[in-house]
């Protein structure tokens, strides 16, 4: 068994993620994660990273060892959909006091062990770390192992206490746990050359739901979902299935790897969400099981399957087209697929904004994805006035996103429509599409936006808070542009790669002091998008601007 | 199962015991001549069809649960309104038991009012003697400042003269000459209960403005910046009028409310018996005839009463109910317009908190459709509402609606893109909606309490906002106007909305996936 450090660095050191593959040593020994910034407002824990993923886990107890906060604040917080068992929803916790603390909480975490297999007799007990008891020592491992051996059940250790990490780091921790203690354990009753894995679906909303029927047409078998609305025994005899299909999200990837190394499991990365990209997954799981043995009739088969869904879905998305056409939406969102909805939106008549994409081939859902987890970033950095500047200039009648940004669009009056984990519709799939038009048809034309942008009758023109923003921003733009010192400061204070903490100003003097031309050059002078890259878009606008002639730059002023 | 007295079960299990079940079960099968199950059940189904409805829309004579109540139950509601007034119903003493108990189980507080109690002979030969001795007996034993006469039919069918049979009894001594004793004739077989709560209003603001029925100088109107408010007949009186008083209050105002239900509809537990509570004074009714302007929150409520003030050289104001954001914008403006107050930073928050609570969760309305019954300028309120929210107000009835009152409603479809497939029925009553509701099924109802047998038989959810509300405690506290009664009535709405969804998805391992702690 490894230590906690141990693992972290081997999930760190990730081959099948292309970032890592291109990181220098150095680089890749810091970690891919970025650190939170003290005093900023911080996303979750890599318990609560944790937590999440393995929590769909229907027919388990997830017993959290450690005082109230943590399963206080996270219990049944997520809308996973189970189609049967409910004792994952419980909340178990061993609520541990000061004398826990200071004498050691392992007896406790024992009896309560004991008493969830007494009490409810689940397939198997997941324990979370978290950081208290991290702190003070008690290690759940042997806990687990000692509860295990006395009861028969499977007593799972989730050793990711909250100060390892964020949110992301606790995703792929989770996916450690299950490899080491879980997958594997169980031999299944029976296989068939039709299994397949499903690894980073959280079955949100239900909306698995609506890619099963298909499955099921088609006679594929899932096998194990890690984790949405997955079973115990599933998950631990996993090993045996044909192939797997990592759903669109680096969250899982170890797990999906580490699998492929040990089971001779292949898999390939792919999304439910769009209609497009339903149809590349079925067909890459069709040819990949028909890889491994099953007939290879089922290619036809899912060929005639995905001809018959998009046509349905286009036929259901035509009667919006009359409403949506020529709406501008603009999306901004950081980890949701987002970018796989473009072509359904586009197909409704709608148009992007606040993207130069005009076109969703392979190579630019790439770009987008960057400028979207990019963007969702800048969003956390940005005052209100300035994000409700951007949201005026782009013109959108429709912002999609996730939950966080749900209240800046609110007060930007700006319609808005949550894509992110606890919205209510399951947008998965090609029914998931269709729906998803239907809601931002059903959003824009909700008529409180109306209200929301008009002013109270008594209110003088200019006086609301979106004409003071708009003059507030100007004046700071006048200011700067009075005064040398401050304008300065604003280069410098304004950041434009987030990973090597690179600002405006240090990029714009090494581009005129080098004579810069590319994205290449600023990394070397700079070390600017030397972190995820993913600010390459930026560096090329600052690049652009500052490389422009100065008459042109005036005009377009 | 029997009774016993170790154990006594109330009505909900007691006959469920075997022995009841068996006792019910013989009754119906020797005494009941019942019928064949089948055929019920046919009939029940054929209840629901539109052939049903049509015939149902062509009923001419009879009514079938009506959603309304008769002019003096409006009658006392108002009079208890002023300082130390008792109603005093000229008619049968049946009649105000009725008003009494409805006040009563509705506001869960005792509700005084007194009869003059006509009997057969009175009825013969007139009522003039009820009155004197009524007025008589009243002033003594109850001691009020002021007796408001309203009458039943009984009395209006003989054709009582109110104002020649109070003028008998001052002067046969029943009450001292210069005693107020303001009277309306409130037949209940003309108009409902808004008619007789405008009847009442009318009769009192008359009395005190026009000479007390030949009794004193008329008073000389001498403007001041005072305005009058009239709430209407209004089950929410009690947070309503707190509400309308704590705007007034914010923005400076100098008001009269004209018949303040306020307390007399609220008093504390603290030993202490109030008969009388709060109030309209009589002073200040009599000089309300000063005041700038007179606003009238419910336009059915006061077509008689408002042209009267108008008469004697004010403005008036009516609305219809408002609720929501843009109702309450135009009674804000027209307070402010009128009495030339600025409209304090304080109330803009609370128009901003009601627009945030919308943007909030107006998705789970936006879409819906709704079936809405009530007085008339409640189901405009309430409609313009639901329009505001993206919401569908499909049917829309009022047993005491006019032609007029539905035309008004249809201008407020007209306007909105969400009123286009929605139709208002005036004069109807509930079992036409049953049969709307069945034809045309909705999301929701909001009505009052007696919607509870259109869910039942219908499976419409009730959203219980009207009068009376006797089965739900203590509506009456929260007011649904002004910003702050907006969001009592969004939240009522969203929370019957999620109630639903919680219903629907509560069966476990079934349909609980969607059981969900976050909505």
């Amino acid at each position: 068994m490894s230590s906690l450090s141990a693992t972290i660095q081997d999930v760190f050191n990730e081959p099948g993620c292309g970032k890592n593959a291109n990181k220098s040593e150095a680089e890749r020994k810091k970690g891919c994660t970025k650190q939170l910034q003290p005093g900023g407002a911080a996303g979750g824990c890599a318990f609560d990273g944790a937590k999440i993923a393995l929590q769909p886990l229907t027919d388990v107890a997830h017993l959290v060892h450690g005082p109230i906060a943590c399963e206080g604040n996270s219990w049944d917080n997520r809308g996973a959909a189970s189609s049967g068992p409910s004792i994952w929803r419980t909340g178990f916790t061993t609520d541990i006091n000061e004398t826990d603390v200071v004498f050691g909480g392992e007896k406790r975490l024992y009896k309560a062990i004991k008493e969830i297999i007494e009490k409810y007799d689940p397939p198997a007990v997941f324990v979370y770390q978290t950081c208290v008891p991290a702190m003070t020592g008690d290690d759940i491992n042997a806990v687990c192992k000692a509860a295990s051996a006395k009861f028969g059940k499977p007593c799972i250790p989730v050793n990711s206490p909250g100060f390892v990490g964020p949110k992301n780091l606790g995703n792929k921790l989770a996916g450690e746990a299950l490899l080491e203690h879980v997958i594997g354990t169980v031999e299944p009753e029976f296989t068939t050359p039709y299994d397949l894995n499903i690894i980073g679906e959280y079955n949100l909303s239900g909306e698995l739901w609506q890619v099963k029927p298909l499955f099921d047409e088609l006679g594929i078998r899932i096998s194990a979902c890690i984790s949405g609305d997955g079973r115990y025994n599933e998950v631990a005899s996993s090993h045996r299935a044909r192939a797997a299909m990592m759903v669109c999200s680096k969250a899982m990837i170890n797990v999906a790897r580490k699998m492929e190394e040990r089971y001779g499991i292949p898999f390939f990365e792919g999304s439910f969400y769009g209609i497009q990209d339903s149809s590349d997954s079925l067909r890459e799981i069709a040819r990949l099981l028909v890889e491994r043995g099953a007939p290879p009739d089922l290619l036809e088969r899912t060929e005639a399957v995905i001809a018959r869904e998009e046509a349905k879905a286009w036929a259901a998305i035509e009667p919006f087209k009359k409403r949506l056409t020529g709406k501008k939406v603009l999306l901004i969102t950081g980890g949701v697929k987002s970018w796989s909805v473009v072509a359904a939106l586009q197909e409704a008549g709608m148009e992007l904004v606040g993207t130069s994409v005009k076109k969703s081939t392979k190579e630019d859902k790439e770009r987008i994805k960057e400028l979207m987890g990019q963007d969702a970033h800048m969003i956390d950095d940005m005052a209100p006035r300035e994000m409700y500047k951007m949201l005026k200039d782009a013109k959108a009648d429709i912002m999609l996103s996730g939950g966080k940004s749900q209240f800046v669009a609110l007060k930007a009056a700006m319609p808005w429509l949550d894509i992110n984990q606890e919205r209510s519709h399951a947008y998965m799939g090609y029914i998931g599409m269709v729906k998803l038009v239907e809601e931002i048809d059903k959003a824009i034309y909700n008529p409180m936006w109306e209200q929301l942008r008009k002013r109270a009758p008594w209110e003088k023109a200019n006086s609301n808070w979106q004409a003071k923003a708009i003059a507030q921003a100007e004046a700071e733009a006048a200011v700067l542009a009075a005064d040398p010192v401050a304008a300065e400061a604003a280069r410098r204070a304004k950041k434009i790669c987030f990973c090597k903490s690179v600002d405006l100003g240090t990029i714009e003097d090494a581009i005129k002091a080098h004579g810069l031309t590319d994205v290449a050059g600023v990394r070397q002078h700079t070390n600017a998008s030397g972190g995820c890259g993913a600010c390459a878009v930026r560096v090329e606008d600052v690049l652009a601007q500052t490389n422009a002639p100065a008459n042109l730059l005036q005009a377009a002023e | 199962m029997t009774q016993s007295a170790e154990h006594v079960l109330d009505h909900f299990e007691l006959f469920r015991g075997p022995e009841y079940q068996q006792m019910l079960a013989n009754k119906k099968k020797m005494f009941e001549n019942p019928r064949d199950p089948a055929e019920v059940e046919r009939v029940r189904e054929w209840a629901k069809t539109p052939e049903y409805r049509e015939k149902n829309f062509a009923r001419e004579a009879l009514t079938v649960n009506p959603a309304k109540a008769c002019q003096p139950l409006g009658a006392v509601f108002v009079a208890v309104g002023f300082e130390g007034t008792m109603p005093f119903v000229h008619g049968s003493q049946g009649c105000v038991a009725y008003y009494r108990s409805h006040l009563s189980r509705h506001f869960k507080e005792p509700s005084s009012c007194v009869s003059s109690s006509m009997t057969e002979d009175a009825a013969v030969f007139g009522g003039l003697n009820n009155m004197i001795d009524g007025l008589a007996n009243t002033y003594n034993m109850y001691k009020p400042k002021m007796i408001a006469v309203s009458t039943t039919c009984m009395a209006e069918v003989i054709g009582d003269d109110l104002n020649a049979f109070i003028k008998t009894s001052k002067e046969k001594g029943s009450v001292p000459a210069e005693y107020d004793v303001p009277f309306a004739h409130t037949p209940a077989f003309v108009g409902s209960h808004i008619t007789g709560y405008d009847n009442a209003l009318k009769g009192i603001i008359e009395h005190f403005w026009d000479g007390k029925a030949g009794t004193a100088p008329k008073l000389e109107r001498q403007p001041n910046e005072k305005i009058n408010f009239i709430g209407g007949f209004d089950g929410y009186t009690v947070g309503n009028l707190r509400e309308i008083k704590r705007i007034f209050k914010m923005m400076g105002i100098d008001y009269t409310i004209l018949g303040d239900n306020e307390n007399v509809f609220d008093t504390p537990t603290d030993g202490e018996f109030r008969m009388y509570a709060g109030g309209t004074t009589l002073e200040d009714a009599a000089n309300a005839i000063h005041a700038k302007a007179t606003i009238s929150m419910q336009q059915y409520c006061t077509e008689k009463t408002l042209p009267v003030i108008g008469n004697h050289g004010q403005e008036v104001v009516a609305f219809n109910h408002p609720v929501g954001v843009t109702g309450t914008d135009a009674f804000i403006m027209a307070l402010s317009r009128i009495t030339g107050k600025e409209i304090p930073e304080e109330l803009a928050l609370e128009r901003g908190r009601l627009v945030d609570a919308i943007a909030d969760s107006s998705a789970h309305i936006h879409g819906k459709k709704f079936a809405i019954y009530g007085d008339p300028d409640l189901c405009l309120g309430l409609a313009s509402f639901l329009l505001e929210l993206g919401a569908e107000p499909t049917h829309v009835l009022a047993t005491n609606g006019s032609k007029q009152w539905a035309e008004k409603v249809q201008e407020v479809f007209d306007a909105s893109p969400f009123g286009k497939n929605c139709h208002v029925y005036p004069g109807k009553d509930l079992w036409h909606m049953r049969s709307l509701l069945f034809t045309e099924p909705v999301d929701f109802l909001i009505g009052n309490t007696y919607g509870k047998y259109l869910e039942r038989d219908t499976g419409t959810p009730l959203i219980r906002i009207g009068f009376p509300i006797f089965d739900r405690h203590h509506k009456h506290r929260y007011p649904v106007w002004g910003y702050q009664g907006g969001l009592n009535v969004l939240v009522t709405i969203l929370d019957k909305i999620f109630d639903e969804i919680d219903r629907n998805t509560n069966v476990p391992a079934k349909s609980d996936y969607s059981f969900d702690i976050i909505r």
